[in-house]
């Protein structure tokens, strides 16, 4: 089979390195003898709305006013987030998915509504360093990354965190870390995040080909286990 | 106190404790001389700088290399001595140092970081400042390119010093945008990586075959400074201080700006470990290690990757950089963040080992040339290590 993944604007939404997740996915479902193909979807070029995965990184506050503008315009995304497709987003990508944010010139505007979440911004200062969480789902290992970002993220009801920080700061509310909601993984966590969680990348392929055969793959589990020990070491 | 006694006795102090750090193998010394200068006279940078003729040298890439190129060029066009920073010490005690040294030259070139130039603008008043390039580098500090570029465009303001720029960077377009005398240089234009959208309206930027126009109005410039197309990295900024040097009143020799073009200076140190010479390159961000790893020739390759504060704490923009020129070589991964190098290129395809350290790298290798690329803080403690410094050791394996 193939698994078709599509990578949003990483020209204006790749500032910290989240392009690398497409890599991680794709080597990853390679390893296990799945065909990937790469979609990557540059400015004004509509959204296809049959891919299997999608993916939108973190970006500066212009370039993410604007992906979110042609987002809207677009409206591939929703599309295809409706019919079922994952949907993995990170840091200024989490909160262009929710219902709200803060607009760069003030007040707040409206998001693309897939998660049921609201960005704000206070006088706080940039969320800036490593974090480290317990996933909300068991069976899963403690989770890290680097988080860098101004917006405090409050989720709905409904809505259940990534994980509970163990240190770093997160959503910024109720100490908790990102949000998943059905098809939807949502972060602040850079690092790759799936380059360092190699469970997560996992998550993510089995929601589009169900179970996975194992796959050890050991510079990505030295990475892991070093981040880890390092992290909830101090 | 009267001023100059305190400023006499301030250098005075910054000469002592530079030389007891430096006999104490604590380090180089400029930046604990600075510090002890500035304990005694906080105004010390503004009385040093006064009635100098001085220029700044800042942007991401190049500052080091661009300073000691500059002060060279100047010094060999104006047949005077020049008072210049040493090592790469850019924020407020290195600068204090550097003024300090030879108080009497009247040109001075200093390398300045980027969030302190609009401080060091005010208090040296330079005649000159170049601006290099700006692009994405330790954002856990700057949080996003365009801050840096923000900074620098509410701070040039006004007439009094000549700005000289990479008129290709749009970063650097905007930071000058409302400045009164920029000399801009021109390599035929090309994209840049990090600039998708407008530095000064965030909206999409039109780029066609290298240069950009935006319609809130910001767009490729004419030049005044035509530089070949194609030129690497280093080249481009030899450009740029040949043309700081002549606008200081040096006389540069066409055969010397041929030979800096051609042969730029570039930060490779020649290092002996464990009896292998290794070629070692200083590369900081995505935008370095691609310009360094386009020059790496050798078979047996090290990359050494640290995370601490000035190396970038976050290494995600590993990911940013295309390995390809490793491919088929020998590659060993060292340094604290070893293992988040390792995973990335292998995730492209090439082979790697890690080690603990450059003597384990090295025995890993067969007798062909060694080369490395280092980040920051592995560059200079590999440094330090080799004028027989006490080193930081490198953390935890």
């Amino acid at each position: 089979m193939t698994i078709s993944i599509v990578r949003l604007y990483h020209d204006l939404m790749g500032t910290y390195g989240d392009q690398g997740n497409a890599e991680v996915l794709i080597h990853r479902a390679k390893a296990r003898g799945i065909d990937c193909e790469l979609i990557e979807v540059t400015p004004h070029m509509p959204v296809p709305t049959s891919g299997d995965i999608y993916l939108i990184g973190g970006g500066e506050d212009g370039p993410q006013t604007a992906s979110l503008r042609m987002l809207q315009k677009d409206g591939g995304l929703n599309v295809a987030i409706d019919r079922g497709a994952t949907l993995f987003a990170v840091c200024a990508g989490f909160q262009i998915i929710g219902r709200e944010l803060p607009n760069p010139d003030g007040g707040s505007i409206e998001g693309l509504a897939l998660l049921d979440a609201i960005t704000i911004v206070d006088d706080s200062p940039r969320s800036v360093g490593e974090l480290v969480i317990e996933p909300s789902v068991a069976g899963l290992p403690v989770f890290t990354g680097f988080e860098n970002h101004q917006g405090l993220t409050e989720l709905g009801p409904e809505v259940r965190p990534l994980g509970r920080v163990i240190s770093g700061v997160g959503n910024g509310f109720d100490g908790i870390e990102g949000a998943w909601q059905g098809n939807i993984i949502a972060t602040y966590m850079h690092g790759p995040a799936l380059a360092r969680n190699p469970e997560l990348a996992d998550v993510l392929l089995a929601n589009v080909v169900g179970e996975l055969a194992p796959f050890e793959d050991e510079f990505a589990n030295e990475l892991a286990r070093e981040r880890r020990a390092t992290l909830t070491a101090k | 106190m009267s001023k100059s006694l305190r400023l006499g006795v301030a250098t005075a102090v910054g000469e002592f404790t530079g030389l007891a750090s430096r006999a104490l193998g604590r380090g180089r010394g400029e930046t604990i001389a600075g510090r002890a200068i500035l304990a005694v006279d906080s105004g010390a940078i503004k009385k040093l700088a006064a009635g100098r003729d001085i220029v700044l040298v800042s942007g991401t890439n190049g500052k080091t290399t661009t300073t000691t190129n500059l002060s060279k060029v100047l010094e060999f066009g104006t047949d005077e001595d020049v008072s210049t920073s040493k090592f790469g010490a850019n924020m407020r005690a290195g600068i204090v140092a550097a003024l300090a040294a030879k108080p009497r030259n009247r040109y001075v070139v200093l390398e300045c970081d980027e969030l302190y130039l609009p401080e060091m603008y005010r208090l040296v008043e330079p005649k000159v400042i170049v601006l290099l390039n700006l692009s994405r580098d330790q954002l856990h500090r700057t949080g996003e390119v365009r801050k840096v570029a923000q900074l620098w465009h509410d701070t040039f303001t006004r007439d009094d010093v000549t700005l000289i720029i990479d008129r290709d960077d749009p970063f650097l377009e905007y930071a000058v945008a409302n400045a009164g005398h920029v000399v801009r240089v021109t390599f035929g234009g090309r994209k840049h990586p990090d600039a998708a959208t407008c530095p000064q309206c965030s909206e999409l930027l039109d780029w066609t075959a290298g240069d950009y126009k935006c319609a809130c109005g910001l767009g490729s410039k004419l030049a005044t400074v035509r530089g070949e197309r194609a030129l690497s990295g280093p080249a481009r900024n030899s450009v740029l201080a040949i043309e700081a040097a002549r606008l200081m009143g040096a006389v540069v020799p066409i055969e010397m700006v041929q030979d800096l073009t051609a042969n730029p200076p570039d930060r490779v140190v020649e290092n002996v470990v464990a009896g292998r010479t290794v070629n070692t390159r200083l590369a900081k961000n995505p935008e370095s290690w691609r310009n360094t790893l386009a020059q790496v020739s050798s078979n047996n390759v090290i990359l050494a990757v640290n995370a601490r504060g000035i190396d970038g704490k976050d290494t995600s923009w590993l990911w940013d950089v295309d390995y390809s020129a490793l491919v088929g070589k020998n590659v060993v991964c060292i340094g604290e963040r070893r293992r988040d190098v390792a995973y990335r290129i292998s995730v492209q395809g090439i082979a790697t080992k890690v080690a603990g350290s450059f003597e384990e790298a090295v025995a890993l290798f067969d007798d062909q040339p060694i080369e490395a690329v280092a980040s920051y803080t592995a560059f200079q403690d590999l440094a330090a290590q080799q004028m027989g410094l006490n080193v930081k050791t490198g953390g935890r394996k």
